[in-house]
Order: C-alpha cells, then sequence, then structure tokens
C-alpha cells in the first residue's frame, strides 16, 4: 500500500489531540483510511439518549472525493436508509476538499438534529414523517432505546477506559 | 423442454450482434459521405519559448488543414491515434519535475501528492508558472517548525526529492467508460482501447524513467556543486542558493488543503481570499457530465432539457462555495529566478541586512534598468509596479474579490479547455446507448413477431419501420458527429 498521505496522518492526529464533543473517529490498524465512527445523537433530537456506530473510508482520491460514511446502527430518519446509507449534500456534490473528517462528521450530527424530510433517501421513513411527526419522532426515539447503544453507559465504560 | 430457453437466448444474441453490426455498418458510410477527414497536430513549445498572453486561448493548438481527399476513413482514425499517443507522450513528459525548469525557486510539473486527476493541460500550466500568474510547483515540506536553526533547515531541503516518484500516477486515467469490456462479443473497439491501455502504460513507464533519471542528474549536480568551487557550469547555477531556500521556506506556511508546507507565496482564492498550492489548485476541476439534480430551480432554468441531457458545471470554490473557482497569483517581488527571472536561483543572494540602494538586483522595482526585464510581459511588469516593496518585499494582499472573468484570474476552466468537448463527448455516447437500446428493442419485437407466427406482411411492415428507425437514429448519430467534429475544429483554430 501506498504511503499514507500527510493530510490523512494530520487529520488523524488532530482528531486526537483536539476531539470533537460527542463525537469518536478510531483509523483501524490494517487500514488507516478506515475509522470506526460514533456520534451522540444531539440533545433535544428523538436519538439524544443514543451512541450511534457509524463507518467511515477515505478513498485513494481524498480530499479530492467525498470520504464515503454509513451507519452501521440501526436508525430511522428520513434521510438515512435501511443500509445506513446518508443523503447528505457534503458527502455527494457539494463535497470539497476544504472540509473534513471532523467537519463531515458534525455536518452528519446536525442532520440528526435536523431531518429533512422534503430531501428523503428513506421514502417510507419520509412518508411517516410528514404525515405524523410526532409519531415518527416517537418512533425515532424508541429505535434510538433499541439499537443505539445508551449514551449513559457508552460515557462510564469510555472514562474507565481512559482511567 | 430444458434446451429451449437456451436456443432462444443464442438465437437473440445472434439477432442482437447483427442489428447492431447493421447500425456500426451504416456508420461509416454515412460519416464519409460528409467527408469528415481531417487530422490535428499539436504545436509544442518548451519551456522556453514561452506565449504568456496566450496561455489560455487554444491558440496553443494548431490545427493543420484539411487531409481530406487523401486515405480512406480508417487511415485518418489512425493518423489521429498516433496524434493523440503523442499528445499523451508529451502530457506525461510535462510531469516530469526538472530542476533546470525553475520559476522563483519553484517548478513547473507538480510534486507527486496527487496521483489521479493529472489531466489537467499541462502547456497551458507551465506557462502560467512561466508568466507568475500561477505559483510555481514547489517542493513541499511534510513537516515545518518554525524553531528550526537555518542550517537544519537547509539540510531538510537539500534531501528533498524533485518528486515522490514512488506513488507517482494512477493507470486508470482513462476516462472512457468502457462498455465493451462488459459485452460478450468483443468489438474492434474493445482490442483498440487495450491497445490504447497498453499504450499509455508504456508512456507512464517511460515517464517514470524520466523523472528518475531527472532526479539523478539533480543529485549529481548537488553533489558536484558541493566538492567543487567552480560556479560557472550554467547548470549548477540552476540550483538553488543557501539564500533562496532561507527566503522561501525560512517562514514556510501550510496549504488548507493538502496540510503541506510551502513558501507563503500561494495562489489566492479569487472569491474568499484563501491560499491554495499549485498542486491542489490543478486538482480542482468540474465533476464528470451527469444528469442535472432533481432540484427544481436547476431544471426551471433548462426548460428544453431531454431526460438523456447531461450536464457540466463549473467547480465551486472549495472554501467559501462560489461558483467558478479561480485564483490569482502574486509573484514575490524580491525573488526573481530562473526561466524569465532577473537571475539564476544560484546566484540569489538575499540583502536582507545590507542597504537597500544594494538590492536593486534583486528588489524589482519598474524604474530599476534591471537585466531581463524586456523578456517581461508587460502585464507583468504593471503588476509588480502595483507590489509594495514593504513587508520585507511581499507582495500586498488584495483585499477585494475579483470576477472570474477578471484577467488577472486563473479559472479551473482555463487549464482544463476541454471540459465542453467532453461534455459533448459524454453526451453523444449517451445517445449512442439509447440508439443500441432502441435498436435491440427493435429486434426483441421481431422475434416476438416472428414466434407469434403473424402473417409475413405484417412482418416485413415492421422490419421496414425498425430499418427506418435505425437508419434515421444513425443519421442522427453523424450529424451529431459532425457537429462534435466542427466543434474541435473550431476550437483548435
Ligand atoms: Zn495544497
Ligand atoms: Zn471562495
Amino acid at each position: 500500500m501506498a504511503a499514507l498521505p500527510k493530510r490523512i496522518i494530520k487529520e488523524t492526529e488532530r482528531l486526537v489531540s483536539d476531539p470533537v464533543p460527542g463525537i469518536t473517529a478510531v483509523p483501524s490498524d490494517d487500514n488507516l483510511r478506515y475509522f470506526h465512527v460514533t456520534i451522540d445523537g444531539p440533545d433535544s433530537s428523538p436519538y439524544s439518549s443514543g451512541v450511534f456506530d457509524l463507518e467511515l473510508y477515505l478513498p485513494d482520491d481524498y480530499p479530492m472525493c467525498a470520504p464515503k460514511v454509513r451507519f452501521l446502527t440501526k436508525i430511522y430518519h428520513p434521510n438515512i436508509d435501511k443500509l445506513g446509507r446518508i443523503c447528505l449534500d457534503v458527502l455527494k456534490d457539494n463535497w470539497s476538499p476544504a472540509l473534513q473528517i471532523r467537519t463531515i462528521l458534525l455536518s452528519i450530527q446536525a442532520l440528526l438534529g435536523a431531518p429533512n424530510p422534503d430531501d428523503p433517501l428513506a421514502n417510507d421513513v419520509a412518508e411517516d414523517w410528514k404525515q405524523d411527526e410526532k409519531r415518527a419522532v416517537q418512533v425515532a426515539k424508541e429505535w434510538t432505546e433499541k439499537y443505539a447503544k445508551s449514551k449513559e453507559i457508552a460515557t462510564t465504560s469510555t472514562t474507565e477506559e481512559s482511567v | 423442454m430444458g434446451n429451449a430457453p437456451a436456443k432462444e437466448s443464442r438465437s437473440r444474441s445472434h439477432s442482437q450482434a447483427s442489428t447492431t453490426s447493421m447500425i456500426s455498418n451504416l456508420l461509416p458510410t454515412i460519416l464519409s459521405s460528409l467527408g469528415a477527414g481531417r487530422s490535428r497536430a499539436r504545436s509544442y513549445s518548451g519551456a522556453f519559448s514561452v506565449n504568456t498572453n496566450n496561455t489560455n486561448s487554444a491558440g496553443l493548438l494548431g490545427i493543420l488543414g484539411g487531409s481530406n481527399s487523401i486515405g480512406s476513413a480508417g487511415g485518418d482514425k489512425k493518423k489521429r491515434q498516433e496524434e493523440k499517443v503523442k499528445q499523451k507522450e508529451l502530457h506525461y513528459q510535462d510531469l516530469v519535475v526538472r530542476y533546470y525548469e525553475n520559476v522563483d525557486g519553484g517548478y513547473l510539473a507538480p510534486y507527486g501528492t496527487y496521483k489521479s486527476n493529472l489531466d489537467f493541460n499541462t502547456e497551458i500550466v507551465r506557462n502560467l508558472v512561466i508568466a507568475r500568474r500561477l505559483a510555481p510547483f514547489y517542493t513541499p515540506l511534510q513537516d515545518f517548525d518554525p524553531s528550526w536553526s537555518d542550517n537544519e533547515l537547509v539540510v531538510l531541503l537539500s534531501q528533498l526529492t524533485l518528486h515522490l516518484i514512488e506513488t507517482a500516477y494512477s493507470e486508470d486515467e482513462d476516462e472512457d467508460d468502457d462498455i465493451d469490456s462488459r459485452k460478450l462479443h468483443k468489438s474492434a473497439n474493445y482490442y483498440r482501447r487495450q491497445e490504447q491501455r497498453t499504450k499509455l502504460k508504456q508512456i507512464i513507464a517511460v515517464a517514470k524513467e524520466t523523472q528518475k533519471h531527472e532526479e539523478q542528474v539533480f543529485l549529481e549536480d548537488k553533489l558536484k556543486l558541493k566538492s567543487t568551487q567552480s560556479q560557472d557550469q550554467s547548470q549548477i547555477l540552476d540550483l538553488p542558493s543557501r539564500d533562496l531556500l532561507l527566503a522561501l521556506y525560512r517562514n514556510a506556511s501550510e496549504c488548507p488543503i493538502c496540510f503541506l508546507y510551502f513558501p507563503q507565496h500561494f495562489n489566492i482564492s479569487r472569491c474568499c481570499h484563501q491560499p491554495i498550492c499549485s498542486e491542489c489548485f490543478v486538482q480542482i476541476k468540474r465533476l464528470d457530465p451527469h444528469p442535472p439534480h432533481d432540484d427544481p430551480s436547476q431544471t426551471s432554468s433548462n426548460p428544453n432539457e431531454t431526460p438523456h441531457t447531461l450536464i457540466s458545471e463549473p467547480a465551486n470554490c472549495p472554501f467559501c462555495a462560489m461558483p467558478d473557482f479561480g485564483v490569482t497569483y502574486t509573484s514575490p517581488s524580491h525573488i526573481s529566478t530562473g526561466i524569465e527571472g532577473m537571475t539564476k536561483p544560484g546566484l540569489f543572494k538575499s540583502f536582507a541586512n545590507i542597504p537597500e540602494d544594494d538590492s536593486v538586483i534583486m528588489d524589482v522595482s519598474p524604474s530599476s534598468p534591471a537585466t531581463g526585464s524586456s523578456s517581461l510581459s508587460p502585464q507583468r511588469r504593471s503588476r509588480m509596479s502595483g507590489s509594495s516593496p514593504v513587508g520585507g518585499g511581499y507582495p500586498a494582499r488584495r483585499r477585494s474579490s475579483l470576477a472570474a472573468s477578471d484577467p488577472a484570474v486563473v479559472t479551473i476552466d482555463m487549464i482544463r479547455p476541454d471540459w465542453e468537448q467532453k461534455l459533448i463527448s459524454a453526451r453523444n455516447r449517451l445517445a449512442r446507448k439509447a440508439a443500441t437500446a432502441t435498436a435491440i428493442h427493435a429486434s426483441n419485437l421481431l422475434i416476438d413477431d416472428n414466434n407469434s407466427g403473424r402473417s409475413s406482411q405484417a412482418g416485413s411492415v415492421l422490419l421496414r419501420t425498425m430499418e427506418d428507425r435505425m437508419v434515421e437514429e444513425a443519421l442522427r448519430l453523424s450529424l451529431l458527429d459532425e457537429e462534435e467534429r466542427r466543434r474541435k475544429a473550431q476550437e483548435d483554430t
């Protein structure tokens, strides 16, 4: 494998030295372009109680093309489909090489806080969302309880690790 | 019963092949009747014969007039193919970093940080660098610490290679989506493309060898410079002096895209004044032609669009998303070395500690009758007179935004002027795919018709309409080709 570009090395270092609150991104041991990611559900969103697992991969052309990001945790959200794929403009045509892993993950966290059923990826979820938002939010909460890691357990376990 | 589906599919694929071949047989005939015979030639101007005013025009590509009547369409195709190969060779040779091709301590080709997207027009870019309209390709530092001593910095710099050869040039640069490779019956096109791919591999291998050779020359000359005190060999004077290295890298700063450290003379985005190194700049390009988004604001602006239309938009600024990304560059007024510069890089001396009047040679003021100023374009001279000599000779930073059409701005479309041609080709490819689909559909209708045992008369009527449709389609495509050809010719002249 070719040497890792300096940009990826530096981004990884900075993710560790200056972590983003509520987000972790740890490169895999055997492939430094592959990251294990967790994102805390934003407060005052139906996902607030959960911690979500994602995978992030930096393709060969990164940063000239966007990272590939996918939810591993099942999530009920109009812009995230069954396979965990995310409908977010900055992951597609609006990607800019000035964006980083950090900014992309923040955008995804923001998307959890502001679902956009008018630009859906999961059409059935978007329909539910438009027809009965209250109910959809309730389902999202239930799914979060059911599939995401609990925030409290996650935080205690990470503090234990760091001690 | 078990054999039936296989039989059917065989007969189908057979008729399929024959219908498509009918179309492809028709095309050359129609084409040649339109008299489409010509050849292109690229007039290659080397690094030392520069036309600074003409860098963004298609004037760099010459066209040799009509070679019409001579040679069949096939021979013409071969000629065009050879021409294409020659251009690829030149392109990859242009990507080789040669230390004696330097401008203000940087080079005319990228260091090799990126191995793909190298399809920019190298000739235009080289000339823009020489004209000091785009920052030269400086060798990047992977790390930089301002606390390093001058000696530490110089030692580090003297160990750098010209190019990051081991990761250089990806071979899957070929833009064409090869539909043929997925077909059972490989067409002549497929084999021709295979051949092209092998050729490209060879060209890249040669370029890599050339780069290795240039590294060797660079190394040997550096050693020569160390061992001898005779500095009159003109080539050795192309090695940067210690003063030049320090003047460039003492205050190195990070490019916000690649995170590498460069001399702080960056290209500056026209819209939001953000720095970007040249190697990152030439990476920014239009997305491949794509269908328009179902964004209502976009479709409404183009009411004539059919579902088959592909579009292409200029790239946005990576920093502020302003459409039509472009940069300006102001070369440092206190450094003017190399091609079209005031002095050889080996002769550059920093006069930082010496009174003003001694610095005339280095400090290019418009009134100074310094040698070689006649070779500067008027544009450059005027820009230099505009730059203030204060602040250690660093040019004053532009404060306002500039339009993409401003003559000082280099846009991403200027360095890839073939974007329009690519869009047209992509549209034609799509049209051709649609035509093949139509033909397949029509042939399937025929088979169905035969199977259902309708009267032969109905069958022949259907056959005739199908032929009509195919002829129509072939005509339409040949018109598209003709349009494309005319475009190309227009662009070349
Ligand atoms: Zn850069
Ligand atoms: Zn901008």
